[in-house]
């Protein structure tokens, strides 16, 4: 049995949903039926924490306040409108750019300044850093490099490596790692909340995307499960959707729905209806009680709330927590690898992929997969335009399960 | 006049029809656009400006990949048009776009702004062709040469050859940059490129790009539906194992029409859509442009990125009359794509 957890707000991480989940199946929604308190846990929420071998959590990281970041690009000069932070806010950090880092066919562009590297890192006055070099997905030698000197420089610092995002564009792949190690210190805040909470479990937590990563992962790469919550909920609708069937729809609906719109996505309230219909169906309540307004109490620094709750900024519109729950539990340990190589003919790339697969299915076995589980989802080949001598851009994904 | 508020529509117009177009190059180049625009570039017709006035085109030349992730170092494109100038002997007077597609549309801009000069309301293709050569200012008898071209890590060559063997001589050189380069090329009189340019379209892309505009607006020369439908299947030429997507070129893709005659649209691609079937016939091909976009997004849909089950929207954006000419065929026609129809 694996438990589902929606936590409402990290900024007071706020539980609003326990959900326990087996073989895909909702067995019950253990929080919105009774308060529950981690130090003294009711006698059914008791039973669920000593039959679950596992707990999934769905957050999003948008309300979380991010840690100013000391961003290292390696590269060349440019206009100062394309600099590193350049239209962040206020307080976002500091950030420089020194020489070094490659092309995207992999020639070296400088030497790396590694007297600038240790400078910067030395005197910033910071502990989460963030490092860019120009031609990283192909050749990430000189981010390892800076990494090595930040670690020698700033004990206990914090580094996320852009070429561990992989994403092509370097002003992107650099927002992708400032932006990871801004949220570097609360979502080890919030891991260290989750595991107070679910003492002796493995926690994993839901990706943007598909799939989960295990906490140890999240705590290094928070940014891969900025809109958890948001995806687990996209997933958790749809399989609830598919599971029962829905009540008779209102009439508004029905035009929407033959115009090929689908079931799942009504109106924000509508949606949540349903699933509190459904949820409550599943665990025996009436309607009614299940439809309670939201009502926080915070406990160990991890609140809780009861009913279908609220996202708590209300800004984007309400979250269907049970929805978010179960939809993280669905959900089995995903990673990605992303990369630019260079290969000479069908051999080559075939070697190429080869060690992109092995890379992905040890990421994935990080991320939390039972090593025997782990699998290839899917691999993808794009040559890049305009670039001849056989560029590519490979994307292997990888997914198993939880243990 | 582009300035800072009529940017924006610029860029958005810019997109409307361009196919390939890298997100991180194309926004790089409206973020370094919009921090040199300054009071704003002038828009002129060409056959406004004093005849004899020298007039120079800018474009990217290579990857823009590359560009997304190289980045310029900023004064790239005052280089290059500086370079041509020592060369003629003579100063620019204005600015012109080789072609209009996303980055390439803005560069054009931040050369006319870093330099204070005009821009020439028109370009050289009214679509987007791949090669330097295949323009209609070529087609108006001017050469691509001298082109002066500058990379990112202040690499600066000059090249004076036969226009015929431009690309042939610059993709390497490209290469050995890191993936791009920024050219400025065709230098002609404001009289000749008058003669020669596909006119008004900086201006159609500031219409179409407000918001609410029709997007046929940025189709100077006709724009038609040629069906509405979902994609089928995508099958690529070379296959490289079954559990890949491998979408190498020439490409297919079939699109099976909602509704009207239900027909089977087969759409033959390189690197761009250059023929398209409709159950079996030919309905559309280069020179003009048939494009992919999504009924979803409304966003064009590149070649390597159409799947099966994506519902699109095939369009048929008909080309500036001197490319339907025998030699406009010859230069931008099936033919040029290798297709030997």
């Amino acid at each position: 049995m694996i438990l589902g957890v929606a936590l409402a707000q990290p900024a007071t991480t706020t539980v609003s949903a326990v959900v326990a989940v087996r073989d895909g199946a909702l067995l019950g929604v253990v929080s919105g039926a009774e308060p529950w308190e981690a130090r003294a846990p009711s006698p059914g929420m008791a039973d669920y924490l000593r039959r679950a071998r596992a707990v999934c959590v769905a957050v999003d990281l948008d309300t979380v306040r991010p840690a100013p970041v000391a961003a290292i690009r390696v590269a060349g000069s440019c206009p100062p409108a394309l600099r590193p932070l350049a239209g962040w806010p206020k307080g976002s950090g500091l950030a420089t750019i020194v020489r070094g880092g490659h092309t995207l066919t992999g020639r070296q562009l400088a030497r790396l300044d590694t007297a600038a590297v240790r400078r910067f890192a030395a005197g910033a006055g910071l502990t989460d850093f963030a490092v860019t070099a120009s031609g990283s997905p192909v050749l990430a030698d000189h981010e390892l490099a800076v990494a090595e000197i930040i670690a020698a420089e700033v004990p206990g610092a914090r580094i996320t490596l852009s070429y561990e995002f992989g994403r092509a564009g370097l002003r992107e792949r650099e927002d992708d790692a400032i932006m990871n190690a801004a949220l570097g210190p609360e979502a080890g805040r919030v891991a260290d909340e989750v595991a107070r909470a679910f003492p002796g479990l493995p926690l994993f937590f839901a990706r943007s995307g598909d799939g989960l990563v295990a906490s140890h992962y999240f705590r290094r790469y928070p940014l891969v499960c900025y809109a958890g919550a948001t995806a687990s909920e996209a997933r958790g609708l749809a399989a609830m959707a598919s599971l029962v069937p829905l009540p008779a729809p209102p009439e508004a609906d029905t035009a929407e729905r033959s115009q090929g719109a689908g079931p799942l996505r009504g109106p924000a309230e509508d949606a949540a209806a349903r699933v509190q219909g459904l949820v409550a169906d599943a665990v025996g309540w009436s309607r009614q009680e299940a439809g309670i307004a939201a009502e926080e109490r915070p406990l160990d620094g991890l609140g809780f709330a009861r009913g279908a709750a609220r996202r708590g900024d209300g800004a984007r519109g309400e979250l269907v927590a049970p929805a978010a729950a179960f939809g993280a539990a669905l959900a089995g340990p995903t990673a990605e690898v992303e990369r630019i190589v260079q290969a000479r003919g069908r051999a080559e790339l075939d070697r190429v992929l080869d060690s992109a697969r092995d890379e992905a299915l040890a990421r994935v076995v990080s991320a939390g997969a039972a090593p025997g589980s782990a699998r290839i989802a899917s691999t993808t080949v794009n040559p890049l335009s305009y670039l001849p001598d056989g560029l590519y851009r490979l994307r292997v994904t990888a997914e198993g399960a939880t243990p | 006049m582009i300035d800072e508020t009529s940017l924006g529509r610029f860029a958005a117009g810019s997109r409307l029809f361009a196919t390939g177009a890298a997100e991180a190059s194309f926004e790089l180049a409206v973020d370094w656009a919009r921090s040199v625009i300054g009071g704003g570039v002038p828009v002129v017709q060409a056959d406004e400006l004093e005849p004899r006035t020298l007039c120079v085109a800018i474009t990217l030349v290579g990857s823009s990949t590359a560009l997304g992730e190289q980045l310029p170092a900023g004064d790239e494109p005052a280089r290059a048009v500086r370079a041509l100038e020592r060369r003629l002997g003579a100063r620019a007077g204005a600015v012109v776009a080789l072609n209009l597609a996303a980055e390439n549309a803005l560069l054009p801009v931040i050369a006319a702004a870093s330099l204070g000069l005009p821009l020439v309301d028109a370009d050289g293709t009214g679509r987007v062709f791949p090669l330097v050569e295949q323009t209609t200012y070529t087609l108006g008898g001017i050469s691509s040469t001298p082109l002066a071209l500058v990379g990112p890590s202040g690499e600066l060559v000059l090249l004076e050859t036969a226009p015929d063997r431009v690309e042939e001589l610059v993709r390497p050189v490209v290469l050995s940059f890191g993936g791009w380069g920024m050219a400025a090329c065709y230098p002609t009189s404001a009289e000749r490129l008058a003669e020669s340019c596909v006119p008004g379209t900086v201006r159609r892309l500031l219409e179409a790009g407000a918001p609410g505009a029709p997007r046929a607006l940025a189709a100077p020369y006709g724009l038609r539906t040629l069906c509405v439908g979902r994609i089928a299947g995508v099958e690529g030429s070379t296959g490289h194992g079954a559990d890949l997507a491998l979408p190498s070129l020439p490409s297919s893709i079939v699109v099976e029409e909602y509704g009207g005659l239900e027909r089977l649209v087969r759409l033959e691609a390189h690197n761009e859509v250059v023929l398209a079937l409709a159950d079996g016939a030919p309905v559309a091909m280069a020179p003009d442009q048939i494009c992919m976009i999504s009924t979803t997004t409304g966003v064009v849909v590149d070649v390597d990125k159409a799947e099966p089950g994506m519902d699109v929207e095939i369009l048929v954006l008909n080309a500036a009359p001197a490319w339907h000419t025998a030699r406009g065929r010859l230069l931008g026609g099936l033919r040029a794509f290798g297709v030997p129809l």
